[in-house]
C-alpha cells in the first residue's frame, strides 16, 4: 500500500564506535561533566539512523539543559536524599536497633521518585524529537505516574508475577495515552489479557523454581539445587526477554495515533540472539584489551622500580609511584569507556536496527494533516534521572 | 557546480508533518540555496545563514535548515550537492548561541552551596539534636554496626574481617584498666567495652555505644600501661559526650549525599573515606578539651599520673612524626602543646601515684593478640 512506511535504519558501526570512544574518554577526562555532550550527540546520531519513509527522526535536545537540570536535581535531591537518610538511620537505631531498616525504607523512599524520574525523562526526550520537522510530546503526568506504577509493581511483587501483564499493560497505556505527535494524540487499545500467554514460560520456570526450593532439602540435595539453579536463571532471562519482545508487537499494534496504525514483526529469537552475541563479544574484546594494557601497566612497574619481570617478587616490589598510580587510575576507567562503546556497537545498535527494521507505519493518510505543537520548556530536563543514575541508557 | 543546476529533495515547513517534494538549487551567484515548492513563492536561503543538523548518521547527506527559520529543513540526498554546497557555506557547523549560561551558572552555585550547606551544617546540628535523644540501646547497635564495618574496610583480604585479640590474660588486665579508669560513678546507660583489633595502626577511637577501640599499634608503641590507661580515659571522655554517635549520623546523612553525586562508581570509595574520617575523627577544640578535662580528671580519681597523657602525645609526636595514626588524631589540633602541658601541670600536683597496671598485667597486655 503506498500510504505504509517503512522504516530504514542507517546507523554504522564505525563512527558510532569512534565517537563513543572519543566522547567517553572526554567524560572521565572533564569528571563526568562531559557526558551531558556525550549523551545528547549520541542521541542525535541514534534518533537521526531511524528513517520512517526515509526522513529520519531529529534529536534537538541541548547538553546545556541537561546539566542545568543536573544541577537542580542535585538541589532537590541532596535535601531529600540527606534529611531524609540521616532520619530513617535514627529511627530505625532507635526503634529496630539495627540499620537494615534504615537501608530498606530508604530504598523504598527514593522509588517513587524513580518512577517520577523515568516518567520525567521520557517526557523530557520526546519533547526534543521531532519527526518530519514536527514536535513530539507527552503530558505532564509524572506524579500520577508514580502512584500508578508503585501500586501495580506491588500487586506484581504480591501476586508473585501474576499480575505482570497487568503491570506491563497499564503503564504502557498509561504513558502512550499522554504521548502526541504534533497535534495528534496517540492511544494504547488492548487489554492485558493479549499479553498472558507471554509470561506462561517464565511462570514455569518459577514454578519448577518453587517446588525445588519446597520439596529438595538443601542440606541433602545441594548439588542438584544448584545444577538447577544453572540451568533455570539462564532460562527465566530467555523467557522474560521473549515476554518482552511478543508484548512489544502486541501493544505495537494496538497502537493508533488517529487513524494511523503501526505493527511491529520484532523476532524474540532474534532479541535473544543480539543480546547473547552482542555481550559475548563486548565482554572477550574488553578483556583482551583491559589484559593488554593492565600487561602495559605491570612492565611499567618492573621497569621503574628497577626489578626483573618475575611474579616471585611480586610481594617485594615497592608501591607504585604517584605518576605510575595515576596512570593505572586512568586504565581503570578506560576499561570502563570500552566496555560502554563496544556496548554501543554490538548491543545497543543491533537492538534498535533490529526494532526500527521490523516496525511499519500504516494508513498513513492523515498525516500531512497533523501540525505543530507548542515547545514543551521543561526546565529541569531529565535531571532527575541523571542524578539517580537511571540514564545509564540513551 | 554548473550555477543554478535544479535538483530536488523533501522540505518541511516545520507546521504540518507534510514531506514536500521542493525543487532546490545552489546558486553561487547571489550565495543562496533557493528553494521552490510546487504552487508557493520561492525561498532564498541565503548560504551565510544556512546550518546543518548535526550528527547525521546517514553519510554523505545533508539536513539543513536557516537561522531565519529554524523549524524548517531541507533534506539534501543527492552526494555531489552536498559536496558543492559545504565549502560555500562556511557557518554550516555554527552552533546556535547558547542561551541561558548564567542559569546554569547560578544552579551550579546553588548546587555547590546546597551539598555544603547539607553536609556542613544542617546534617550536624540535626545529628547533635539526634545523638541528644538516641535510646542507648539504639547506640548500642550503631556502634556494633560501625565497628564491624570498620573490621572488614581495615582488612587486607578479600572477605575477612580484621581480629579482636583475645588472649585470657590480656583481657584480664585490659578489664582491670578498664575498671580503674572508669570509676565507679560513670553515668553511662551503658558499660563501656574495650576492644582490640589485631591492626599495626597505631591508634584508638570511640564508638557509639561505650565502644573504645584500640589498635594493636598503639599498645606496642606505648612504655608503659599509664599512657594506654590515659588514652581509653580521653575515649571514655568522648563516649560520655556522646561525640561519636553524632559523627556516625552525620556521616549517615553525608553518605548518601555524597553517593548522589558521585554515582555508584566512586561509591565504594566515598564508603571508605567516611570510614577514615570515623577512625581519625576530628572532633570540635571544645570536644577535644572536654575529653581531656574528662581523662585528667578520671586519671587523678584512680591514682594515675595524668602526665601520663601528655608523654605519650609526645613519645608518639617525636617517635612517628606528626601525620601518622594517633598523632594525626591528636596534632590536628594547634593547641596540642597545650594540652601536654596541662596534662603534664595536673600531674605535677598530685603527690602518690601508682601505675595502673603491674608489670606482669603489662606484659600481658602487650602480648593480648598473640
Amino acid at each position: 500500500m503506498a500510504s505504509d512506511l517503512g522504516i530504514v535504519f542507517s546507523g554504522q558501526r564505525g563512527p558510532l564506535f569512534r565517537m563513543a570512544m572519543r566522547m567517553g574518554a572526554l567524560s572521565v577526562l572533564t569528571l563526568g561533566i562531559y557526558r551531558f555532550w556525550m549523551k545528547t550527540r549520541l542521541r542525535r546520531y541514534y534518533w537521526s539512523a531511524i528513517r520512517p519513509g526515509g526522513h529520519p527522526m531529529e534529536y534537538v535536545g541541548e547538553p546545556l539543559e541537561k546539566l542545568l537540570g543536573f544541577f537542580i536535581a542535585v538541589v532537590v535531591l541532596a535535601f531529600y536524599i540527606g534529611i531524609v537518610n540521616l532520619v530513617l538511620m535514627f529511627i530505625s537505631f532507635s526503634l529496630f536497633d539495627g540499620n537494615y531498616a534504615a537501608y530498606l525504607a530508604s530504598f523504598v523512599g527514593v522509588i517513587p521518585i524513580w518512577f517520577y524520574a523515568r516518567y520525567r525523562a521520557r517526557r523530557y526526550v520526546l519533547a526534543r524529537t521531532r519527526w518530519r520537522g514536527i514536535r513530539f510530546g507527552v503530558e505532564p503526568a509524572a506524579w500520577g505516574y508514580a502512584w500508578r506504577a508503585m501500586l501495580l509493581w506491588a500487586l506484581t511483587i504480591a501476586s508473585a508475577t501474576l499480575f505482570w501483564p497487568l503491570m506491563t499493560f497499564r503503564l504502557e497505556k498509561y504513558r502512550i495515552d499522554r504521548t502526541w505527535y504534533g497535534d495528534r494524540q496517540l492511544s494504547q487499545g488492548g487489554d492485558a489479557r493479549m499479553l498472558v500467554k507471554g509470561m506462561i514460560p517464565v511462570w514455569i520456570i518459577l514454578a519448577a523454581g518453587a517446588s525445588v526450593g519446597i520439596f529438595v532439602d538443601p542440606g541433602e540435595g545441594i548439588q542438584f539445587v544448584v545444577g538447577f539453579a544453572i540451568l533455570a536463571l539462564p532460562l527465566l532471562a530467555i523467557a522474560f526477554a521473549w515476554y518482552s519482545v511478543r508484548s512489544f508487537r502486541l501493544l505495537t499494534a494496538h497502537k493508533m495515533a488517529g487513524d494511523i496504525r503501526f505493527v511491529s514483526k520484532a523476532s524474540a529469537p532474534r532479541v535473544i540472539g543480539i543480546y547473547l552475541l552482542g555481550y559475548s563479544a563486548t565482554a572477550i574484546l574488553t578483556g583482551i584489551a583491559a589484559a593488554a594494557v593492565s600487561f602495559g601497566w605491570l612492565i611499567a612497574l618492573f621497569a621503574t622500580s628497577g626489578e626483573g619481570f618475575s611474579f616471585e617478587q611480586f610481594d617485594a616490589i615497592a608501591a607504585p609511584g604517584l605518576p605510575l598510580q595515576i596512570v593505572g587510575f586512568v586504565i581503570y576507567f578506560f576499561v570502563f569507556v570500552i566496555w560502554s562503546a563496544l556496548r554501543h556497537v554490538f548491543i545497543t545498535m543491533p537492538l534498535w536496527r533490529h526494532y526500527a527494521e521490523t516496525l511499519e507505519i500504516l494508513d498513513t493518510m492523515s498525516l500531512p494533516g497533523i501540525r505543530q505543537r507548542d515547545r514543551d520548556e521543561h526546565r529541569e530536563a531529565e535531571g532527575f534521572a541523571e542524578a539517580l543514575d537511571l540514564g545509564a541508557a540513551i | 557546480m554548473s550555477g543554478a543546476a535544479q535538483n530536488f529533495a523533501d522540505f518541511f515547513d516545520g507546521k504540518t508533518a507534510v514531506a514536500r517534494r521542493v525543487a532546490y538549487a545552489i546558486d553561487n551567484a547571489s550565495g543562496t540555496l533557493s528553494i521552490t515548492p510546487p504552487e508557493a513563492a520561492a525561498m532564498f536561503w541565503r548560504f551565510e545563514k544556512l546550518r546543518e543538523v548535526p550528527d547525521q548518521a546517514a553519510r554523505g547527506q545533508l539536513v539543513v535548515t536557516t537561522v531565519d527559520h529554524p523549524l524548517m529543513r531541507l533534506h539534501i540526498i543527492d552526494k555531489n550537492d552536498v559536496s558543492d554546497l559545504r565549502p560555500l557555506a562556511r557557518d554550516l557547523r555554527l552552533k546556535p548561541p547558547v542561551r541561558g549560561k548564567s542559569r546554569v551558572l547560578f544552579w551550579a552555585a546553588g548546587a555547590v552551596a546546597a551539598v555544603f550547606a547539607i553536609v556542613f551544617v544542617l546534617v550536624p546540628v540535626m545529628s547533635d539534636q539526634l545523638a541528644r535523644i538516641l535510646p542507648p540501646s539504639g547506640e548500642q547497635a550503631l556502634g556494633e554496626a560501625t565497628l564491624g564495618q570498620i573490621q572488614s574496610a581495615l582488612s587486607n583480604e578479600m572477605t575477612g574481617l580484621v581480629p579482636t585479640c583475645d588472649a585470657p590474660d590480656g583481657l584480664d588486665a585490659l578489664e582491670q584498666m578498664r575498671e580503674a579508669v572508669e570509676g565507679a560513678n560513670d553515668g553511662l546507660p551503658y558499660p563501656v567495652r574495650v576492644t582490640v583489633l589485631d591492626h599495626d595502626m597505631i591508634n584508638a577511637f570511640a564508638l557509639p555505644g561505650g565502644q573504645v577501640v584500640f589498635f594493636r599499634g598503639m599498645i606496642d608503641a606505648a612504655e608503659n600501661p599509664d599512657g594506654i590507661a590515659a588514652v581509653m580515659a580521653h575515649e571514655i571522655g568522648h563516649v560520655a559526650a556522646r561525640d561519636p554517635t553524632r559523627i556516625a549520623l552525620r556521616s549517615a546523612g553525608s553518605l548518601g549525599v555524597l553517593g548522589l553525586l558521585f554515582g555508584d562508581f566512586a561509591g565504594g570509595a566515598v564508603v571508605l573515606l567516611l570510614i577514615e574520617q570515623l577512625i581519625q575523627a576530628e572532633y570540635s577544640r571544645d570536644a577535644e578539651a572536654a575529653a581531656d578535662a574528662f581523662a585528667i580528671a578520671r586519671l587523678r580519681d584512680a591514682d594515675i599520673n595524668p602526665a601520663a597523657l601528655g608523654d605519650l602525645f609526645q613519645v608518639l609526636r617525636d617517635e612517628y612524626g606528626d601525620v601518622e595514626g594517633i598523632a594525626a588524631h591528636f596534632t590536628s589540633h594547634p593547641a596540642l602543646g597545650d594540652r601536654i602541658a596541662a596534662a603534664r601541670a595536673a600531674g605535677a600536683e598530685m603527690g602518690d601515684t601508682r601505675p595502673v597496671l603491674n608489670a606482669t598485667q603489662w606484659a600481658a597486655l602487650r602480648a593480648i593478640c598473640d
